[in-house]
């Protein structure tokens, strides 16, 4: 880390030589890139790349060979080219290369034994999730839809009540109007549970008026009511 | 220089440190003068730590290379308007830019905060200033920004080529700054759960902090991918890559949270659910930093590699259970105000957005995780990268997109069928015809969608979301253009004012269908071609070709370039004439890519080197990308909404007025 490159005059010679040398590997390599691909047809290269993309470079930090620009994927992307045109399928070249580097060759996790936890864990856990969500959305509902008045202590219609309030207007709100807090007096609930019904009701009339679909013109037309 | 920067950084962590404390403990004590003392001090980090930043960039001006940071980062080569990408190129400079844009943010987040959050505002202070004195704490004792070599160096040892891009002065400040910043709405949510605050108080802050390091967040994941597709020269610009997910996943928490916070903003519900959000999210940024320094997994984009790597896991399981525990000691306090009225309805709709874009930041820490869990349990070693997001994430996405086209359609609290039919008329048309144009097997142009199920449903969905937005857009414009005779220019202006939080969102949806369709359309229907050419050679891409005329070089100072000329055809006629450039840079032993795009809305043609040879052939890799010129448009549509849907209230009522309005008169 705290090793300085001294660089005192960058010479031009040093970095010819480098530059000359870097080119040298480069090109000992693109020549045989050029050796190895036959032109492929385009479906046949299409499939390669597909390929290109499922297999990891081995030297390069999380690249495929089709990103990696070095001399080994260079090579490996020849093979493909190579495997393709003897007429060999894509799972073939896949095991191939596993058997030669390991299962990390691969991009993702081939979907079998005990690496289709992978692929299975999200989908199931996206169903619970969903399934779970449903529950909770109808639970919420059918416990709206029951007189809420009943058992429940002061405090649920109480909130119930301000909250009520607040959604009652959204002209307001969306003023930016700060919404109220609950009325501290728990003698008001039972009033404002009548006062949260009607409104209720009032609001569903409200709701199924033709144009209220379209939120944008709810507000106008709260404003306007 | 350094002395004073390496000064004022113990200075500005006695003074984040005390804040901490001194509010807390104020705050517990009823003692206001001590709550006053720690949030002066608080602001004084501002200054102190502005202090310590200056002192950095001059000792860069200066070249400064006894400070090891500065030699590390910079030459004597480097032109000075680098010195903005070398202060956060490597791990402790950028642990001092985060540390000042948290103190700006939470300076600013406290004396602008409103009213109502008064009573919980020091424990708000305590939080921001605690995660201020860890990053202070790690630079002073781990990673000194100042520490000095103990010889002088003559010249640098450079900044790192692959940062000298424009998009780099933007993309990895944006993303530190929105990572850090969702401490901010953390911090008042948590704030008002100490407080004893549940309700509704810090809605209005946590939403605007947590739209603000949204678009931060945004802005930063789209300037890196634009930076990938031109400079690291393989025709993309997202990899699924660890730390791009690691940006990533904080990025989905947050957009599922500024969701949520407008139903609890307007409808006083998902109080629990907004505070366990914003948890999570905190708590996916802190992986975000630590992955960026120390993760354990490899990553083309860990430029801060460090061993810090474990005090960040420390201060991640802190960030993830503390929040946790003090959620569920407040639990009985977090009762909504109201139930869901139905399963059709906007806040229905919200919830499941919810769940998608937290599954999809889950499918992806889940991949993250899951080589080192196979390697745990069963020694197999196992590599997890884009083939499987794109599979598994690629879905959801599509889901998500139909929800942004369902849900603001639907009113809130209850949608009845007769409504919901009305408003996706014409969405579910446009959709429609979208689909069949794209299946119909007549060329030209037709026919391009089979065997291609997701980009027809990708495609279809886009313009499912986009008919309705400007549907909803032409109808309000109508209804007032009818009401006040105003003409469809001003009614528009209007309408989009009159409520900015929606409309902005709506700006930001269309932005997010422009990214959509640049996903959909490189994902589907790109064409990539390899070729290696000599001087003169041609190649054919669709209907593009090019002609090779050479390559030349020029030597800089700390670099070699390979520029090369390409001629571009379209339908035999001449285009252009680009030059793409490939450079070498020996002491970095690195070679780095500039792409030649030409770029139109319909498609960009994109060549790229991918080697020099000797004789003067050259490697290319020729790209045409449709449809992707609209994912780089849609940064600045994107920021354009957010800034409608912050723009501040006019304030038009006093703000404490309606608490003292009767209760019923309101209604």
């Amino acid at each position: 880390m705290s090793r300085i490159i001294h660089l005192e005059n960058p010479s031009i010679l040093k970095i010819l030589i480098q530059t000359i040398l870097f080119c040298l590997v480069i090109s000992l390599s693109a020549q045989m890139v050029q050796a190895q691909t036959p032109p492929l047809d385009e479906s046949l290269e299409e499939e390669a790349q597909a390929i290109d993309r499922m297999i990891m470079c081995p030297v390069c930090p999380a690249e495929t060979i089709d990103q990696a620009q070095v001399e080994i994927s260079f090579q490996m992307r020849a093979v493909i080219r190579e495997m393709l045109a003897e007429g060999r399928t894509r799972e073939e070249i896949l095991d191939y290369f596993v058997d030669r580097y390991g299962a990390d060759i691969l991009a993702a996790p081939p979907k079998s034994g005990a690496n289709l936890l992978a692929w299975i864990l999200p989908i199931v856990g996206v169903a619970a999730g969903l399934g779970v969500l449903f529950l909770v959305i109808r639970a919420m509902s059918a416990r709206n839809e029951a007189p809420s008045s009943s058992g429940r202590g002061s405090s649920a219609p109480l909130r119930t009540g301000s909250g009520w309030r607040r959604s009652s207007n959204p002209a307001n709100e969306s003023a930016g109007e700060p919404p109220t807090t609950p009325p501290q007096d728990p003698e008001l609930s039972p009033y404002l549970e009548i006062v949260d019904r009607s409104l209720a009701s009032r609001r569903g009339r409200h709701l199924n008026r033709p144009d209220s679909g379209f939120p944008g013109l709810e507000d106008e037309q709260d404003k306007k009511s | 220089m350094g002395d004073l920067g390496a000064i004022s950084l113990w200075i500005a962590l006695a003074l984040a440190a005390y804040s901490t404390v001194g509010s807390v403990t104020g705050k517990l004590r009823g003692s206001g003068a001590l709550v006053e003392s720690a949030q002066t001090a608080m602001y004084a980090t501002v200054v102190v730590l502005f202090v310590s930043t200056l002192s950095l960039v001059v000792s860069f001006i200066a070249r400064d290379f006894e400070i090891a940071y500065v030699a590390r980062h910079s030459d004597l080569a480097m032109p000075d308007h680098f010195t903005w990408v070398a202060f956060y190129a490597g791990n402790e400079g950028s642990l001092l830019y985060i540390a000042m844009v948290l103190s700006v943010m939470a300076a600013v987040a406290v004396w602008r905060a409103p009213e109502r959050v008064r009573d919980a505002l020091p424990y708000t202070t305590g939080i921001l200033m605690l995660v201020l004195t860890f990053f202070l704490a790690v630079m002073a004792f781990m990673a000194n920004p100042f520490d000095k070599l103990p010889f002088v160096p003559q010249d640098g040892e450079g900044i790192n080529p692959l940062l000298t891009h424009f998009g780099m002065f933007f993309h990895p400040p944006a993303l530190m700054a929105g990572l850090v910043g969702i401490s901010v709405p953390f911090a008042f949510a948590l704030g008002g759960l100490l407080a004893r605050k549940t309700g509704d108080e810090w809605v209005d802050p946590g939403r605007v902090w947590g739209i603000i390091t949204w678009a931060l967040l945004a802005s930063g994941l789209l300037l890196g991918s634009w930076w990938a597709y031109t400079i690291l020269g393989w025709g993309g610009y997202w990899f699924w890559d660890p730390v791009e997910n690691a940006a990533f996943m904080p990025w989905l928490a947050l957009t599922a949270f500024i969701h949520s916070i407008m139903v609890q903003k307007r409808r006083g519900m998902f109080r629990m659910w907004n505070i366990a959000l914003i948890n999570v999210a905190f708590a996916l940024a802190l992986y975000g930093m630590f992955m960026n320094r120390g993760g354990s997994v490899p990553s083309v984009h860990s430029f801060g590699e460090s061993d810090l790597g474990w005090i960040f896991l420390m201060f991640l399981a802190v960030g993830l259970i503390v929040p946790f525990i003090i959620f569920f000691w407040r639990y009985p306090l977090l009762k909504s105000a109201q139930n869901l009225d139905s399963m059709l309805s906007r806040e229905a709709a919200f919830l499941v957005n919810n769940l998608l874009l937290l599954a999809i930041a889950f499918v992806t820490l889940w991949g993250t995780v899951y080589p080192l869990i196979s390697e745990l349990t069963s020694g197999e070693q196992i590599t997890v990268a884009r083939p499987f997001y794109d599979q598994v994430n690629g879905p959801l996405m599509l889901g998500l997109v139909f929800l942004m086209g369902v849900g603001p359609m639907l009113p809130w609290r209850r949608a009845n069928w007769a409504s919901v039919r009305r408003a996706l008329t014409v969405p579910a048309t446009a959709a429609a015809l979208t689909v069949v144009l794209l299946i119909i097997p007549s060329p030209p142009g037709g026919g391009l969608g089979w065997g291609r199920p997701f980009a027809v449903a990708g495609f279809g969905l886009a313009a499912f979301v986009a008919a309705g937005i400007l549907m909803e857009w032409y109808r309000g414009a109508r209804a007032r253009h009818r009401n006040s005779q105003e003409n469809y220019a001003v009614a528009f202006l209007h309408l989009i004012w009159a409520n900015r939080p929606r409309y902005g969102g709506y700006v930001v949806h269309l932005a997010v269908i422009m990214v959509a369709l640049g996903i959909v359309g490189t994902a589907f229907f790109n064409t990539q071609k390899d070729v290696v050419l000599s001087p003169g050679d041609t190649a054919t891409v669709e209907n593009y070709e090019i002609r090779y005329l050479g390559t030349t070089q020029a030597v800089f100072g700390n670099r070699t370039e390979f520029i090369s000329s390409v001629e571009v055809y379209r339908d035999g006629e001449l285009l252009d004439t680009i030059s793409p450039n490939r450079a070498f840079y020996p002491s970095f032993n690195m070679a780095s890519t500039r792409a030649a795009i030409r770029s139109t809305p319909i498609e960009d043609f994109y060549v790229v080197p991918s080697e020099n040879l000797s004789n003067g052939d050259a490697g290319l890799r020729i790209l045409v990308n449709p449809l992707i010129w609209w994912m780089w448009v849609a940064g600045p549509v994107m920021i354009l909404g957010t800034v409608i849907a912050l723009w501040p209230e006019p304030s038009r009522v006093p703000a404490r007025a309606p608490e003292r309005a009767p209760a019923v008169a309101s209604a």
